[in-house]
């Protein structure tokens, strides 16, 4: 698989803040990269000196073998971008901005494609953008991105004000574009839809990126929290014996712990030898417990 | 494809020129409608004779003041002041809104996202306002003849468009040096403020170095020099301040596109 995106120990400073510290990372070809992080952490400007609109305090970024900053233009011409809080010229049409960056990129028949796409999530070109709601500017925004068959799409925030059933559709074409061999790169801060559609995720925090997973190795990680109220004498050592066990507790006949996925069986076999007057088993959130994983990783490496 | 960011960048000043193009025509309505008051008055001349010197430099840089013809009323009133004044105020516009306006607005992002080179956009940007600058200055130029001759004024054809390439220059000098403080900043109102300020300075540098000896060094450097000084409503175009007007502006765009192309664009 072919390197899409490379970032080497990429470092951005503003100032005296060091808004990216020495992140690694490789994005292949056809995959969908979700970047996750709570605002500030240094997902926008990871994206921003991918675009070549920042260029890098130390390290490097290269997207498809070239330079971000340096060949900036090359890099362009492969790449559609969707910003987080995208201003469009308010005085244009959709169609107006689509047929201007259509003869920037010299691709005159992108504008039948731009077309097509806001057919698709029923957004009305000939509108004023000053006009339209946010959810439609998004949509265009969306357009805009896509229109040109980018061999790699850079999303901020992508799904950003958008309603669940253009979500949907907006996931489609995420597929769609990884079906013809295409990279996606987008961040979010909202879980459930890097569940939805990334193959892997990094979580960046305070400019480093702490974290880099396959969804799959994740979701097998995830730690199920079980909450059974008992009846009578509760014997600890099954509990203690299980796999990924943490947070063991027993209080007023309240048993509590967390277990990954993998030893759910055993929990429940263990939970089989007591008196269970309620049960229940929630998969706890992911991000937090994906940090808390992390985070207690590095505590034992420590 | 070739100059689409001229293209749609002047599609969008469209409106705003033609308005433009209105008021000048207006304001040389008035001029030539005051004029038969102003030629029949001695005593208008003389109160300006009569000034104090720091005053009368102060609003009639250059030749003096004539107003017993029409070139030297129309050059007095028109060329020297007003005219000048309204030129850089739409420049100096122009060139700020080029890049500091469009990143204020946000859109910077999207536009550079595109496979254009930022040199291209800066350039094809200064071109609208050149375009801008020049479409001006003609309309200015027929207004004058052809309003002129409608009121009987003999207005020099070849002087008055002389004076009108050098006024041009003249907004177009402060356009860039706007274009500039936004290509280094991105901040609208400081690339605005700083070539006003600098407009400002260059003016009084000009019109006060004929009283402090002080000030007269600097007074070649003042692009109102470049255009007053030589007065081209007298004495036609100035090579020298042609040149050196040609390459102030030479010297800050490619001073703005170095500046451009180095620096980090912020959300």
């Amino acid at each position: 698989m072919a390197d899409v995106v490379r970032l080497e120990s990429l470092t951005k400073n503003y100032g005296r803040h060091r808004a990216l510290d020495g992140v690694d990372l490789v994005v292949g070809a056809g995959e969908v990269f979700g970047y996750l992080g709570p605002n500030g952490a240094g997902k926008t400007t990871t994206i921003r000196l991918l675009l070549g609109l920042l260029r890098p305090t130390s390290g490097r970024a290269t997207v498809f073998g070239l330079d971000a900053w340096a060949d900036s233009t090359a890099v362009h011409a492969r790449t559609g971008y969707l910003p987080g809080e995208p201003a469009l010229y308010p005085r244009l049409t959709g169609r107006d901005l689509v047929a201007y960056f259509a003869r920037l990129r010299r691709r005159p028949t992108d504008v039948a494609a731009a077309v097509q796409l806001a057919e698709r999530f029923d957004l009305d070109l000939d509108r004023r953008i000053r006009a339209l709601s946010k959810g439609n500017r998004q949509k265009l925004a969306i357009v805009q991105a896509f229109m040109s068959e980018p061999d790699l799409a850079v999303l901020d925030e992508p799904t950003a004000g958008l309603d669940p059933l253009v979500q949907q559709e907006f996931h489609q074409l995420l597929r769609e574009t990884t079906g013809r061999g295409a990279t996606v790169l987008f961040s979010s801060h909202v879980l459930d839809e890097v569940e939805r559609v990334a193959d892997r995720v990094g979580i960046i925090r305070h400019g480093r990126l702490v974290a880099v997973e396959r969804l799959e190795d994740l979701r097998t990680k995830a730690v199920h929290r079980v909450e059974a109220r008992t009846f009578g004498p509760v014997d600890l050592g099954p509990f203690a014996a299980l796999e990924g066990l943490r947070q063991l507790s027993l209080e007023g006949g309240v048993l509590r712990f967390g277990v990954p996925e993998s030893s759910l069986d055993a929990a429940v076999k263990a939970l089989g030898r007591c008196r269970v007057v309620d049960l229940s088993v929630t998969e706890a959130d992911l991000e937090e417990l994906f940090l808390t994983y992390y985070s207690e990783e590095g505590v034992d490496a420590a | 494809m070739l100059l689409s960011v001229f293209s749609r960048t002047a599609r969008d000043q469209r409106r705003s020129l033609m308005v433009w193009i209105v008021a000048l025509a207006g304001l040389v309505g008035m001029y030539v409608a005051v004029y038969p008051a102003v030629k029949g008055s001695s005593s208008f001349a003389k109160l300006i004779d009569e000034m104090p010197k720091t005053y009368r430099a102060l609003f009639t840089t250059g030749s003096g003041v004539d107003f017993t013809t029409p070139a030297g009323y129309l050059n007095t009133e028109l060329l020297t002041f007003m005219g000048p004044l309204l030129v850089l105020v739409y420049a100096i516009g122009a060139g700020a809104s080029a890049i500091a306006g469009e990143q204020d607005r946000g859109t910077l992002d999207l536009l550079l996202a595109n496979p254009v080179s930022r040199a291209r956009v800066l350039l094809e940007k200064f071109g609208v306002m050149v375009a801008g600058v020049t479409v001006l200055m003609a309309a200015l130029w027929v207004a004058l003849l052809v309003e002129g001759s409608a009121a009987g004024m003999d207005v020099p054809l070849a002087n008055s468009a002389a004076a009108l390439l050098h006024m041009g220059l003249l907004g177009v000098e402060f356009g860039a040096l706007a274009l500039l403080v936004g290509s280094l900043t991105g901040h609208l109102a400081a690339s605005r403020g700083v070539a006003a300020l600098v407009a400002v300075a260059a003016y009084l540098i000009n019109a006060f170095a004929p009283l402090a000896s002080w000030i007269r060094p600097a007074r070649a450097a003042s692009p109102f020099y470049q255009y007053i000084g030589n007065d081209p409503m007298r004495n036609g175009l100035s090579v020298s301040g042609l040149t050196v007007s040609a390459m102030t502006i030479a010297a800050l765009v490619t001073l703005s596109v170095a500046a451009f192309r180095r620096r980090d664009v912020l959300a």
